[in-house]
């Protein structure tokens, strides 16, 4: 059986010496929960990018299922409608209300009538704990609620997977926590997600593996105890000492 | 035809100034002073709604036949109607300048020890024409354009020179499409200079 | 002292409406040529940035009068096809307009843009519905002022029209000041009309912005 989501010597690099994503392999299974994390700069958020057919890969193969999206004539599109995003800075569509934003690829991708969407549109918005707000603009909106709505908005359409890139590094530390909780809960429900943050405490929680990714390249792979215990590679150790000391300086 | 050319100028230049020389106080009283703000208001609105045109054959025309001094020169009319024009679109640049530079400079300003005036002249006139340049950019190249409905009162400026070459050549095509090039030239570079020369200064000023 | 304009009242009617009917037909159809031309420029490809650009350039850079004179006088002499005055009225004020919103337009979609577009992108929705449904209805909404400013340009320079033979509210009032010899008053009223409708306009325009407005954006002037 495939997996839910496959690449295969992927490739991006920008403007000749800018190795984002440097011959990456990996994959991910149903229901695993998969975290990537390493120094900024690494390209991370590129890979993910690719994953998700947002931009575009320069070599390599993609696989959503078994379906093949690197092949020309692929479409796009629905191919995107199969996988959830979340964005670091959320980009919820400023004119729609949280309602509306869940919504809008329901009615116009899914094609659904317009009370069905709204009723699976409020259901998300359930199951992030922001019904309340349905219909609030997001500049009414605090910045974890905000990205909870973000969180809503990917999960509508049932995706196979959901690609979180750095959900929380752009919010304040306050707002973090309900993040973290709606992203627990979606855990604990099944949902296949691969996921870039440096929220330590949260990956050693709910992560089934991390990989340390530094300079275009997945560096080390392991289970989260594996990193917290013993990691192998000088890179990792090195990275990991700088994280601990840090969270214990806090 | 070109001599059409400097006359347009003039009129686009002076008409410039005389905005700029109203425009720029009646911004300042319309931020900092609530009473009369109001009035710079009406005269906004009514620059804003009545086309120059429309102004420009009533000084002459009608005013002018009480008060053929001032009035019944075409060229001190046209420049009237043009200048005030001017000076409320110029007021609007301006107000929106003074917004972007930011009450705080102000209050620097009076915490040092400055008049409220005194500082509007030191610190934020300065400063509002850096943030200006694009406005004022356009404000020229408009001046420029409309400076064509001088035509309309006789004046030897561009438009009205290229209409009386075809009268004489019954060339309907090369006058027109000279004047067209020539209004291009006289707008376009020097709107784009003072853009840049704007953003370049607001660079190098941290703005 | 206003009394002699009640006769004329016809002719001003007649003139402000078709006043009227220009300033509408140019802003609309300005508004849709505009998006187009913003489009283009952005999606279009060098070539199309290009020609859009020398559009925008001619149209932007000379006096609306020698517009309408080339369109009205130079064009038929070249393509021999005789243009009937109101259609270079409508079409010239039309293009004029769209040189003129394409730049709004244009600012108001890149303050929107790249984020946007990313997130619509990510929820499966194609590059044309993104634009449809998040791009187009957020720019339009931050363009309403600097689209009622146009709306007013536009209507004040409608006052040309008189120059090349068609028959608009200034038209009306050179015809009311050349028959009663009451110049002044007759200004003044053509004036006080022009001065109602936009501000009529403008104001309808400021409430629409008002209830419309996205909270948390505005297009920086």
């Amino acid at each position: 059986m495939a997996y839910v989501m496959e690449c295969k010597h992927l490739w991006k690099i920008y403007e000749q010496h800018l190795f984002a994503v440097k011959d990456v392999s990996m994959h991910i299974e149903k229901g695993e929960i998969k975290l990537i994390f390493g120094p900024s700069g690494s390209g991370k958020s590129t890979l993910l990018r690719c994953l998700a057919m947002l931009t575009p890969s320069d070599k390599g193969e993609i696989f959503l299922g078994d379906q093949c999206l690197t092949k020309p004539g692929v479409d796009l599109n629905k191919a995107r409608a199969r996988i959830g995003f979340v964005f670091q800075h959320i980009y919820l569509f400023r004119h729609l209300t949280a309602l509306g934003n869940v919504e809008l690829a329901l009615r116009y991708v899914l094609k659904m009538p317009k009370e069905k969407a709204r009723e699976q549109a409020l259901q998300s918005l359930r199951e992030v704990k922001m019904e309340e707000w349905a219909h609030h603009y997001p500049a009414q909106l605090s910045g974890g609620q905000q990205q909870r709505v973000g969180i809503a908005r990917a999960l509508a359409r049932n995706p196979d997977i959901i690609l979180l890139d750095e959900p929380t590094s752009a919010l304040d530390p306050e707002l973090i926590g309900e993040v973290i909780d709606t992203l627990r809960d979606l855990a604990k429900e099944g949902t296949t997600m691969l996921i870039v943050s440096h929220e330590m405490s949260f990956a050693r929680e709910v992560a089934d593996e991390m990989m340390f990714y530094d300079e275009g390249t997945i560096v080390e792979t392991g289970p989260p105890e594996h990193f917290f215990n013993s990691p192998k590679s000088e890179r990792a150790k090195k990275f990991m000492t700088r994280l601990i000391k840090r969270t214990h300086r806090e | 035809m070109l001599g059409g050319v400097t006359t347009t100028l003039a009129i686009s230049i002076i008409s410039l100034l005389l905005g700029l020389i109203i425009g720029l106080p009646l911004a300042f009283i319309r931020s900092y002073e609530k009473n009369f703000g109001f009035l710079v208001d009406i005269f906004e609105k009514i620059f804003r709604g009545i086309p120059e045109l429309v102004l420009m054959l009533m000084f002459y025309f009608g005013v002018g036949l009480f008060f053929p001094f001032p009035f019944g020169n075409a060229f001190f009319t046209v420049v009237f109607v043009l200048g005030l024009r001017s000076a409320a679109n110029q007021s609007q640049i301006f107000r929106g300048a003074i917004r972007g530079v930011g009450e705080e400079q102000m209050v620097a300003g009076t915490s040092l020890g400055f008049s409220k005036w005194h500082a509007i002249v030191r610190i934020m006139i300065p400063q509002v024409f850096v943030f200006s340049t694009p406005g004022l950019g356009s404000e020229y190249a408009l001046l420029v354009k409309d400076s064509s409905y001088a035509f309309v009162l006789g004046i030897p400026e561009i438009m009205k020179n290229a209409d009386l070459v075809r009268a004489n050549t019954y060339d309907f095509v090369t006058p027109y499409l000279a004047a067209a090039l020539l209004y291009i030239l006289l707008t376009f570079p020097i709107a784009a200079y003072f853009d840049t020369w704007g953003s370049k200064r607001k660079k190098k000023l941290g703005l | 002292m206003f009394e002699f304009i009640a006769e004329y009242i016809p002719t001003i009617i007649d003139g402000l409406i078709l006043t009227i009917e220009v300033t509408l037909f140019g802003i609309f159809a300005g508004l849709g040529l505009g998006t187009l031309l913003a489009i283009g420029d952005k999606y279009g490809g060098k070539v199309v940035s290009s020609i859009i650009r020398i559009y925008v350039e001619f149209f932007r850079g000379s006096p609306i009068l020698i517009q309408l004179f080339i369109s009205q006088y130079a064009l038929p002499t070249l393509t021999h096809i005789p243009i009937n005055p109101y259609i270079t009225g409508f079409a010239v004020f039309a293009l004029n307009s769209a040189a003129y919103q394409k730049g709004y337009i244009k600012g108001a979609m890149e303050t929107v843009f790249e984020d946007q577009m990313m997130a619509g992108l990510s929820t499966g929705m194609s590059n044309w519905q993104t634009i449809r449904h998040v791009i187009l209805p957020q720019t339009f909404r931050i363009m309403i002022p600097a689209w009622s400013n146009e709306f007013c340009s536009l209507t004040k320079s409608t006052a040309v029209l008189g120059l090349i033979g068609i028959l608009d509210l200034t038209g009306a009032g050179k015809t009311m000041a050349g028959q009663t010899y009451r110049v002044l008053e007759t200004w003044i009223v053509i004036a006080v009309i022009y001065l109602a409708w936009i501000t009529l306009f403008t104001k309808i325009a400021d409430i629409i912005y008002e209830k419309k407005k996205i909270p948390g954006i505005e297009l920086s002037a």
